[in-house]
């Protein structure tokens, strides 16, 4: 179909608008940086509507414009210094044991009450990049296995075995924040969480 | 159903994907049977809400809704 260029830039502002506070809140979980996220946001933008003529009208804008905005990511942003910063995935997924600190609570317990918003932001961008995009993709964005193995061009296969690992992961994380917390830490922030949901 | 196969199965559970009815059918049906395996979901079910809404929090900045409809009006 033949459209003009303000009606192209109609249609794409509309399907473009609903998607930007999700495309925002990846790009923050990716670059761990709200300026670069929104660079990596306007670039994004800007190279999906330079592609959207090659974009079918019916079928998916919203995984269509996350790939557009990991790929970005991936290419421009990703910088060889954050690839050397990462901690080795062995140095990460080196068992923890965790013991329970009070009397007839359980650990879950004691976890689910002690968690900040911090504490969990802090673990998701601590993951390194290939767990911690297939975590905000299916677990936070809501993307299903098929989309994000479309977004991420990778099989569906490996979608399913990195959100295993990340969430392993990421427990770990969790684990190790909840455990490291004084008891009068954990005393104050009590229920912190629970009212954000 | 035993909980070896539930603990296998559990993320699928939760997150809604490619079990089958059956499948979704015997893991509801071990956990009304199985305090153990109720805990160990309700726990994970909680864990990953929290995950999920507290990963949602971010709002966008309203300066940058303005500067990408500026970008888009000189496309």
């Amino acid at each position: 179909m033949v459209r003009t260029r303000e009606d192209q830039k109609k249609v794409f502002q509309e399907l473009l608008i609903p998607e930007l506070p999700a495309l925002f809140r990846t790009a923050l979980r990716m670059t761990r940086n709200r300026e670069d996220a929104e660079d990596l946001v306007q670039e994004a933008v800007t190279k999906a509507f330079a592609a959207f003529e090659r974009f079918e009208e019916g079928t998916n804008f919203r995984a269509w414009i996350f790939k557009i905005l990991t790929n970005t990511f991936i290419n421009n942003y990703y910088r060889l210094r954050d690839r050397q910063k990462a901690p080795s995935l062995e140095e990460m997924e080196e068992e923890t044991s965790f013991q329970p600190s009070f009397e007839g609570v359980t650990p879950e317990e004691v976890l689910l009450n002690t968690l900040t918003r911090e504490d969990i932001l802090r673990a998701i961008e601590s993951l390194p990049l290939e767990f911690r995009a297939v975590v905000v993709l299916t677990l936070i964005e809501g993307f299903s296995y098929k989309e994000t193995a479309e977004i991420l061009d990778i099989p569906i296969g490996t979608v399913m075995s990195r959100l295993h690992r990340g969430r392993k992961l990421l427990q770990k994380l969790l684990w190790e924040y909840s455990t490291r917390k004084t008891p009068l830490e954990k005393e104050n922030e009590k229920g912190w969480t629970a009212k954000t949901l | 159903m035993d909980c070896k196969d539930l603990v296998e199965k559990l993320y699928f559970y939760l997150d809604g994907e490619i079990l089958t009815e059956e499948e979704r059918k015997a893991i509801e049906e071990h956990l009304e049977l199985c305090r153990k395996c109720c805990e160990r979901y309700e726990f994970e079910r909680l864990l990953w809400e929290m995950v999920r809404s507290n990963g949602r929090n971010d709002s966008i900045p309203e300066a940058l809704i303005s500067r990408i409809e500026s970008v888009i009006a000189q496309f």
